[in-house]
């Protein structure tokens, strides 16, 4: 046999077949044993033995591997290992504990292969044993890491159905609030419609000797006709969010558009309207939500005109960073932002009173933008004009 | 719900009657392959997997629902009912040894007959009570299913789930048997060994083999002798077999004891 070897390797150095098999198995880095099918254990290497501080005639014959294991560790081989070595003839990478003799503990990764005998009875189990003490302590951090890991995970799922369950209710209360403001507005109309017929007929009937009466019936005129075009525009509001909800976005050819919302526009000969759409000529926008954006900024151009020149009214469109933006630009009057810039779009909050007005417009333009996913920039200097940007 | 799905049902055999297996902690209905096929020629031969084990269906595991034994007994009492078979043989292995009580309590016009293999009605001692263990012990074999379960990924799920039935892929996975969701088995572990079913022992009129191995670390021979005390109709059987599972241990002993507890004519050799 030896001299087949040396045939087989003639280069091979002589030393290197001086391997003793027998020390190699004593001495091996790793722990070896063998046992009977029940774990009684039958053979177990000098390294093992040494890792224990047992001596080969206390365990050979008197104790089983099982009995090796910490309690919990042998639950898990009886329930796991052991099956699974039947079933399948071996296990690999199982990492348990060792109990020394001493009681203290030594992390193992174990191997185990299960031998039959020719009939298919199993026979006898080899184990090998790594020393993995290391390794453990790194296995546990990342053990305690994931274990964190998915505490905060769970912490972040509670927040996050707070957070939609937040979001649910605010869209109720919205919604409430819409319902609210058409059902008030609506209800108002009858009876200051009503309030109206009365006092025109009272008008009709019934004379007043005082001399500021004229001047108090033009007064209770006027107040009549405000409340009942603030409540026309509380409608308008409603109306036009659910109108934009049901809507579907369309491709706007913006020239053509614009022109015919400028007709529509109160008459005005002086005015003066400048468009150039070269940059974005159309846009992707609910129909009748660009028809009030655009109404309500021309409209607003043209009544806070400079006194002493007459309006002239830009829309234009541009590219920034690859997004369009609408301008409408004017020479009118321009609002002090430093002062009101806050409250701009808020609703029913009017700064020139000497204009009739309701203090819509600017909120309906503002939540129609929003709407759509978009925001307004205004820059404004007074005495000077005012430019609306709107990035949509 | 399908509820053969769900528990991962495979039906074979021949035969009027119905032989139900029900396999223990840490396996699944693989651990009858040795024992299972000597009943198919005189059984309709019923295997399947705990809901939260092997390829039941692990999305129906919840935890609220499964945080007792019970839930299990349901269980098997739906698939019975879905395969409507009654006067069924129960084969339990550890815990579902229980678990096979608690059905047969439930539902005894089900069960006709109870094997409970290497059973145990608790596994924590108690005052008077020898089950062997510790809370402790329970919280030691918590930590070495943790320290196992390293080499769980999601990458392999798929494979263990769905391909097991495909050789060239198990033969890929080490211990490839037995895996399952490893916070499904943790919770199973708690349920498992945290259990007392001693008060429902009384609840069983059904006759029960109780199969219990000479040397088995989680349920000494005290246990088996409570068990008879506490089960009317119960007869106790030994097994010379060490270890938790007679059924791959000594299968042909485990065969042998459950025809004889089956059989109403007299053994030839008797």
């Amino acid at each position: 046999m030896r001299e087949a070897e040396e045939e087989q390797y003639p280069e091979l150095d002589l030393r290197l077949t001086a391997e003793n098999v027998e020390e190699l198995y004593e001495y091996a880095p790793c722990g070896y044993c063998s046992c009977l099918p029940d774990g009684t254990l039958v053979k177990l290497n000098q390294t093992l033995l040494g890792w224990l501080h047992y001596t080969r005639t206390e365990l050979v014959a008197h104790r089983t591997f099982q009995e090796l294991l910490s309690i919990g560790g042998r639950l898990h081989y009886e329930t796991y290992c052991a099956p699974l070595l039947l079933l399948q003839g071996e296990v690999r990478e199982i990492s348990y504990q060792l109990r020394r003799r001493d009681g203290s503990r030594l992390s193992v990764l174990l191997n185990a292969q299960l031998l039959r005998d020719p009939l298919g009875n199993p026979l006898l189990v080899r184990i090998t044993l790594f020393d993995i003490t290391e390794r453990q302590k790194y296995e546990q951090e990342l053990l305690r890491a994931k274990s964190q890991a998915e505490e905060q995970g769970r912490q972040l799922a509670r927040a996050n159905e707070q957070l939609i369950a937040k979001n649910e209710q605010l869209t109720r209360i919205n919604q409430d609030l819409d319902n609210f403001v058409y059902t008030a507005s609506h209800d108002l109309k009858q009876p200051i419609n009503n309030m109206a017929g009365i006092f025109e007929e009272l008008m009709r009937t019934a004379s007043f000797t005082d001399p500021e009466a004229p001047g108090m019936v033009s007064m209770f005129n006027d107040a009549l006709r405000q409340m009942l075009s603030t409540i026309e525009d509380l409608t308008v509001v409603v109306q036009l969010q659910r109108e934009q909800e049901h809507t579907t976005v369309e491709l706007i050819e913006l020239q053509p558009f614009t022109e015919e919302l400028i007709r529509s526009l109160p008459a005005r000969t002086d005015a003066r309207f400048t468009l150039d759409f070269a940059a974005v000529p159309r846009l992707h926008f609910p129909r009748p939500g660009l028809q009030s954006i655009l109404y309500n900024l021309l409209s607003n151009g043209l009544k806070y005109a400079h006194p002493d020149r007459p309006p002239h009214l830009w829309v234009s469109t541009a590219l920034v960073d690859g997004a369009p933006v609408l301008s409408v630009r004017d020479n009118g009057r321009g609002i002090d932002l430093q002062r009101h810039g806050q409250e701009l779009f808020q609703l029913f909050r009017r700064f020139h009173s000497d204009v009739p007005g309701s203090g819509v417009g600017l909120y309906l333009v503002q939540r129609l933008v929003h709407q759509a996913g978009g925001r307004i920039e205004v820059e404004s200097q007074v005495g000077e004009g005012t430019t609306f940007r709107l990035y949509l | 719900m399908d509820v053969l799905k769900r528990n991962n049902v495979t039906v074979t055999g021949a035969g009027t009657q119905a032989m139900l297996f029900v396999h223990g902690f840490g396996c699944d209905q693989h651990m009858w392959r040795l024992v299972a096929p000597a009943f198919e020629d005189r059984y309709r031969v019923v295997l399947l997997d705990l809901v939260g084990a092997g390829q039941s269906d692990l999305t129906a595991y919840d935890p609220d629902r499964y945080n007792s034994l019970s839930a299990h007994a349901d269980d098997i009492l739906e698939v019975l009912a879905a395969l409507d078979l009654p006067d069924v043989v129960l084969v339990g292995h550890s815990v579902s040894a229980m678990i096979g009580v608690l059905a047969a309590a439930r539902a005894p016009d089900r069960i006709a007959r109870l094997v409970l293999v290497a059973p145990s009605p608790r596994y924590l001692n108690d005052t008077d009570y020898n089950g062997g263990f510790e809370q402790a012990d329970i919280e030691e074999l918590l930590q070495a299913m943790d320290s196992n379960y390293l080499g769980w990924s999601a990458s392999i799920t798929p494979v263990i789930m769905g391909h097991l039935d495909q050789p060239e892929l198990a033969a890929e996975l080490n211990n490839s048997f037995c895996r399952t969701d490893p916070t499904i088995a943790r919770h199973f572990a708690r349920v498992t060994f945290l259990s007392d079913n001693r008060a429902d022992l009384a609840r069983v009129r059904t006759p029960a083999l109780i199969l219990q191995c000479a040397h088995d670390a989680l349920a000494p021979l005290a246990v088996g002798t409570y068990l008879r005390q506490h089960l009317a109709d119960s007869e106790l059987v030994v097994l010379d077999t060490s270890g938790h599972c007679p059924h791959l241990s000594a299968p042909q002993a485990t065969i042998a004891a459950m025809n004889t507890f089956l059989s109403p004519v007299p053994q030839e050799h008797a």
